[in-house]
This record gives structure tokens, sequence and C-alpha cells, in this order.
């Protein structure tokens, strides 16, 4: 179906839904960006993430909804937040300080090249083959039945695949928060073992600050990593859908 | 199956069928969570050789108003380290979606009225029993959020352990359900409840073995944060946990939504396990039985929820993550493997049961060499060449970033 | 697109229950006293005047936990389509997911081998010279009678 089609045959519930989840999302995806404190910025994705879900059950896309919440919303960003909030309650990101020598040029520069990608994409008839092959999955049953069936019959590789994906995730997680030389999984001396141990940023040392700064790593590694797999899950999910 | 109420579109009859409906379960439900206060009370200190509240009302049934009401007149503060704007949405994150939750529990049979089919629960989407994972995730936030925002140290500690623990469980919870589905079937409720009809044996605490069953009724203890894995307000140690620092209204949209919980769970639980409204009814008011069977079921599973609170005490961190993570996930996913193979035959059942013997001699075995890895790690290079491991050199404690 | 309309009723509760939080916090605002002192804004911390702020870094460990439960959520999502149409699937169902589940399981294996789901300090074993000269007259002090030191 042509855009235009698409509009005319949307009734005004669904649009009015469409309106408001767009606001929602676009609404959040800037506070992603432009909140200082960085537990706002993710409550903003969190936000955003929604807006996503409700787009989803409009496209009676049931189950991705459910997922987009579940795994998203209650895994995803709860590891982000649990490394924003204990790795400094009170730091604010220096937003205007560049991290990188000429990011912004840099930026500015992907930017546009992504927007002009989306423009190319959806005005010409440069890509091959056919504009969009998205429609409803057909079958009998509900669209978990429906779901389940492709997943499990014809896209069953992919699916097995994704285990072994998983299965990579989790010994990356492990070996990255293991200090090195030591069996144990962990970034505080053994003596500190037992529950939270209050060290200010006064009171660390050099070394404490350098393990610390390991965990940091280990942890946003591993969120890269496992933020991976679930894209990789969601991504089985959305050729599905297609 | 989709709702049915919505078969022959939106008419002004199917929304005001909606709205009634709506506004009954939410009132049933904040006066069942105000009874619900006081039942626990009184049961506690029937258990305990007291009286509990006597003094509002008959029996003290008032008591829980009472002190809502004393909350509305009481200061609220906002403590100075605190984010403001987290701080005032936390309690918000926390109540919505314990009402939201109960809207997919079917509470009674399916009715005719007015023309219309009206099954009796708020809403009957088809991802059903996904929708109430996807709150309880949601439902993490409210906690987690309460405690880092008020800029305090006993409500920090209590909301990373109470959010450690409530993520823990969910992956067990997640492992039941899908039991559940498993015989359903579907993921709509009423799809779980009608799979389980007509006779008490094929209750799906029955029908699944009653692992299954004990399984969840152990996580959902602890996503709720109810005794005994109740850590994250452990008085003793951390004031009152993630809303310490939290008075007033706040205070009482927190105390809310965990009751509320309560009362859904022990819903959830029947719905799940206990076929939800089914059992046997008589001629006479046909679609009040299931009603009653339904809140006869929950009222007793509320019981139950308080002679646990009553009975044990509470858990240590490590026992809590060690019987979330190493006993029930496994478990559960054995037993889960277990029903599918019985499912097709007796003989894939033997086989996967088989396999299940050997996974677990395999699980003991990881879990004694991580214990020994662990305890050779303090040891002195003497005790370990004692203890037949192989010597290694040992890292400067510290030195460790380069 | 009718999976819109079975949502409405969730909506309206969404709507209802935000609208009770709200104006019941607004009702308390009209009806409670505002008086701050700079002692009752002050953190909680049992009537003992704080001296540092809350802990700014927690173990590794809670986020090891996070970081794991996000790969074992994706696992159990999974699980809920392929028991939806396990009837249908039969055998071949059965033997794709047995295969699924032994990933899992061996990545579990491996996380229960490295002590990744261990909690607590660390058990000591203390050397057994060390433990024989600790006896109850080297570590406990009497006070008093019976002492050399007193004497």
């Amino acid at each position: 179906m042509s855009a235009p089609a698409v509009l005319a045959a949307a009734t005004i519930p669904d649009a009015v839904t469409f309106a408001l989840a767009a606001v929602i999302c676009v609404v959040g995806a800037l506070g992603v960006v432009l909140m200082r404190n960085p537990v706002h910025s993710a409550l903003a994705l969190v936000m955003t993430l929604f807006g996503v879900a409700v787009l989803f059950v409009e496209q009676d896309a049931q189950f991705l909804a459910a997922v987009q919440v579940i795994v998203y919303t209650g895994a995803i960003v709860v590891l982000f937040l649990f490394v924003i909030m204990l790795l400094g309650v009170d730091r604010r990101e220096r937003v205007l300080a560049d991290t990188f020598r000429g990011q912004r040029v840099v930026a500015l520069v992907l930017g546009l090249m992504v927007l002009a990608e989306v423009v190319l994409l959806a005005r010409t008839r440069w890509t091959t083959g056919a504009h969009s092959v998205a429609g409803p999955l057909d079958g009998p049953g509900s669209n978990v039945a429906k779901l389940g069936r492709s997943i499990f019959t014809t896209y069953l590789i992919p699916f097995e695949v994704t285990s072994a994906l998983l299965v990579v995730a989790v010994v990356g997680a492990v070996v990255l928060a293991r200090r090195p030389g030591l069996g144990e999984p962990s970034g505080e001396a053994p003596d500190e073992a037992d529950g939270a141990s209050p060290v200010g940023p006064g009171a660390s040392g050099p070394g404490a600050e350098a393990a610390d700064a390991e965990a940091a790593d280990a942890a946003g590694a591993g969120t890269a990593e496992s933020t991976a797999g679930a894209g990789a899950a969601a991504g089985a999910g959305a050729a599905v859908t297609r | 199956m989709p709702d049915p109420l919505f078969a022959h579109g939106v008419g002004l009859a199917v929304v005001v069928i909606v709205l009634v409906k709506v506004v009954v379960a939410f009132t049933v439900l904040l006066v069942s969570t105000m009874l619900m206060v006081w039942f626990e009370r009184k049961v506690i200190s029937d258990m305990q050789n007291r009286i509990g509240p006597n003094r509002a009302g008959p029996f003290g049934l008032l008591q829980s108003l009472a002190d809502g009401t004393k909350l509305f007149f009481k200061e609220d503060l906002l403590p100075e380290r605190a984010d403001r704007f987290v701080f005032r949405l936390a309690p918000l994150l926390a109540v919505v979606p314990a009402f939201l939750v109960f809207a997919v529990i079917p509470v009674g049979g399916i009715v005719t009225i007015a023309h219309h089919t009206v099954e009796l629960q708020v809403a009957d989407p088809p991802m059903g029993i996904l929708f109430l994972l996807a709150m309880s995730s949601v439902a993490v936030y409210g906690t987690m959020l309460a405690g880092w925002s008020s800029g305090s140290k006993y409500p920090l500690l209590g909301a990373v352990r109470a959010s450690a623990q409530m993520i823990s469980y969910e992956a067990a919870l997640g492992l039941t359900v899908v039991t559940v589905v498993l015989e359903a079937h579907s993921l709509s409720t009423r799809s779980i409840i009608a799979s389980q009809a007509q006779h008490f044996w094929q209750w799906n605490v029955i029908r699944l073995g009653f692992v299954p069953f004990a399984i969840f009724l152990i996580a959902s203890t602890a996503e709720m944060n109810r005794p005994p894995f109740d850590l994250a307000e452990g008085e003793s140690e951390l004031g009152g946990g993630f809303n310490t620092e939290y008075s007033s209204l706040r205070f009482a949209l927190f105390y809310l939504a965990e009751f509320m919980n309560t009362i859904t769970m022990s819903a959830l639980a029947v719905t799940l396990f206990f076929g939800g409204p089914d059992g046997p009814g008589f001629h006479f008011l046909r679609w009040l039985w299931p009603i009653l069977w339904f809140l006869g079921k929950t009222t007793a599973f509320c019981y139950v929820q308080v002679w646990i609170r009553a009975s044990l005490p509470r858990m240590r961190y490590d026992q809590l993550m060690d019987l979330g993570w190493k006993r029930l996930i496994p478990l559960a996913l054995g037993w889960l493997l277990v029903v599918a193979g019985v499912n097709l035959s007796a003989a894939w059942g033997f086989a996967i049961i088989g396999g299940g013997v050997l996974a677990a001699g395999l699980l003991y075995q990881s879990l004694s060499v991580g214990r020994r890895r662990r305890e050779t790690v303090t040891q002195p290079p003497a005790a370990r060449a004692l203890a037949g491991v192989p010597l290694r050199p040992v890292a400067r404690p510290g030195g460790t970033g380069g | 697109m009718g999976s819109l309309d079975s949502y409405l009723p969730i909506l309206i509760l969404f709507v209802l229950a935000l609208a009770f939080a709200g104006l019941s916090i607004f009702a308390s605002k009209l009806l409670a006293p505002k008086r701050p002192t700079s002692a009752k804004e002050a953190p909680y911390e049992c009537g003992i005047v704080p001296t540092e702020g809350p802990p700014q870094r927690f173990p590794v460990r809670f986020y090891l936990i996070a970081m794991i439960f996000v790969i074992f959520d994706i696992e159990i999502i999974f699980l809920f389509p392929w028991a939806v149409v396990y009837n249908e699937l039969g055998r071949f169902g059965l033997v794709e997911i047995v295969v699924f589940a032994a990933a899992v399981f061996f990545s579990f294996l491996y996380l229960l081998a490295n002590g990744a789901l261990d909690w607590g300090p660390v058990k000591r074993i203390r050397p057994v010279t060390a433990a024989a000269q600790r006896t109850t007259s080297s570590t406990v002090r009497r006070v008093g009678a019976g002492s050399g030191e007193a004497a």
C-alpha cells in the first residue's frame, strides 16, 4: 500500500493513537539527548520505548509490543539505570565539553548522512526490489501463534543461532566482570565482598579508582553486548513480521 | 480469541459497559486493598496472640481508612538531596502498574448484557499474561527510582537490593508462566482459565505437577518484596528501605501499591493454577457463582500470604539470590521440558527426565567447581599446594588497572 | 484494526489510576501543613547527623546480575511463542527447544562454575598452623582475677 492509501484506511481512533504515540516517541527521544541528568535521559528513553510499544500494538504486533516493554524497559534500561545510578549519584554530565576532538562536526556529518539515506530510501526508486514487503502475517490463530509458527519452522536456524549469540553474551559478561589473575568475578577486593561498600570519591585511592574504572568498562561493554543480543532477538522478530 | 465485546465495533453501549467494568474494578480493588491491610494486621495479631486493630469501626474494620485519612493531613517532605522530579514520579510508577495488572485477571464467567457478550474481567488483550509480566517489570522502576531519588543512604541500599531481587525472580516467574501457557496454547488469561474448566483435576496445580505452582508462589512473594524476602525494607538495618524518605500521601501510595500487588498476585495464582472462577454452580443466579468462587479462592491465597509472613524469618541476601538463581531457575526450566515431553508421550517424558538427572549432576559439579575456586582464592600458596591446586602467580591487590 | 479496541479498558483504567493518585496528592497538598526545617529535610539516618553522602559505587555483582538477567529474559521471551504453538509442532518442537535449552543450560553452568552468581563474603580457609595457636588463652583477654598482667 502506498502512503496515501494507508492514511485513507486509518480510522480516527487509529490516527489519534498514532499521533499520541508518535509525540511520546519524539518527545522521549529529544529528552534522551537534551536532559542534563543521565537518569532523566534514561527515563526519557523509557518513554520512547513505550511509545514504540503502542505503535506495535496498533500494527497488531501484540507480541513485539510485550517484548518491547519486558525486554527493553524491564531489563535493558534497568541495566542502564543500574550503571548510571550506581556509578555516581550526583555526577552531572558535562554536556558542553567534547570528549573527542571534533566530535560535533563528525556527528553533524553522520546525522546528515543518515537523514539523506532515509530520504533517499523513502523518496526515490534507487533501491532494488520492492519498496516494502511489510504486511500482516498469515495463518490461523493469534499474532503470537503466527509468530511462533514462523520462528520455529521457517526461521528455525536464526533462532538457534540466537541461542549461540546469547551464550557468547554470557561468557562476555563474566569475562569482563572478572578481575584478571583471580577466579573471582568481581571488581572489589575480597575483603569488601559483603554487600555494598560505601566508598566515596575522596576515599578511593588510585588502586580502587583503577578497579572501579575497570568495573565501569566491564559493565559498559557487557551492556553493548547484551543490547546487541536483544537487538538480534528483536531483529529476528521483525524479520518474521515482514 | 479476541475480546467478544468488541466483535461488532465500539458503540455507545459498549463504551458504557467498559466504563462500568472499569469503575467497578477500580472501586472494588481500592476497597479490597483497605480490607486486605486490615485482614493482614488482624490475622498476624491472631497468630501472635494479640488483638490487633479493634477501635475504628466493628472489629477495627475501618482502621485502614482512618490511617489513610490521617496521612492526608501529614506534611509532605522533600529531602534536600532529592531529585525533585524523580522523587515525585516514583510513587506514581509504583501505584499505576499495580492498578493495571488487575485489568487482565478474569473474575467471573461470560455473561450477556443488552445483547453484548461480556467477559467479567476488565480487559482481555491477546497478549494477556505478557501484559502482566510487562507491568511487573515496570513496577521495578517505582522501587528503584524511589530509592535513588531520595539522595540518602538507606533508601539507595534498599532500592539496589530490591531491584536486583525483583529482576532475579522475574526469570523464575516467567518460566512457570510459560509452563502454564504450554497447556493453554494461548497467552490470553481467558483461555488459560478455559483450559482448566470443568473438573478440578484439570486445574494446573494438579495437571502440571505441584512444582510450577510452588515456584510461582515463592517467586511472586519475592517479586512483591514481601516477607520472608523483604530485604528491601529490612527495618533492623535499613530504616525503612527504599521508601524511608517518603512521608504523607506519597508514602501511602507505596503502601497501597504493595497491598494491591498482594491481592493481584493471589488472584493471579488462582487464575494460573486453580482454575480462576471455575467451580460448581447452581441453577439460580448463574453469573454469581463463578465470582464467589474466584473471591473465595483469592481470599484463601491472601490468607496464605499472611501466613507465610507470620511464620517465616527474613532470609539473608546471599541465600535469597542462591535460591532464585541456583535452584528455582534450573528447576523451573527442567520442569518445563518435562511437562513438554510428557505432553508428547510417556517415552519422551522419561527421556527428558533422564536428561534432567544428567543435567542435575552437571549442575552439582559446576556448583562445586565454583565453590572450590572461591575458596582457593584466599588461601596461601602452601595450603593450595596441600589441596592439590596448581600454583598460580597471585595478582597484586589493587594493581589490576595497569 | 480491531486490536486497539481491547486496550480501551486498560487506557481508561490507566487514566483513572493516574487521576486518583494525582488528585489525592493534590488534596494532601491542600490539607497538610508545610513547615519544613533543615532537620526535617536532612537525609534520615535514625537520628544521627549524616556526615557523608550515599555510597557512590556498588559491587560489580549487581551489574552482573542485571546483565545476566537481560540475557535470560530474552531466552524466556522466546519460550512464549513456542509454548503457544507447541501442540502443532509436536516432536520437532520438543527437539528444537531441548537444543535451545541445552545452550541456555550450558551458559548457566559456565556462570555457576565461575562463581558469577555467588554472593556474600568469600569463604576463607585458615591454614591449619594458624588455627593451632588460636586458643581461648591467646584470643580472649580476661579482665580482673587470674590474669598475669593484672597482678
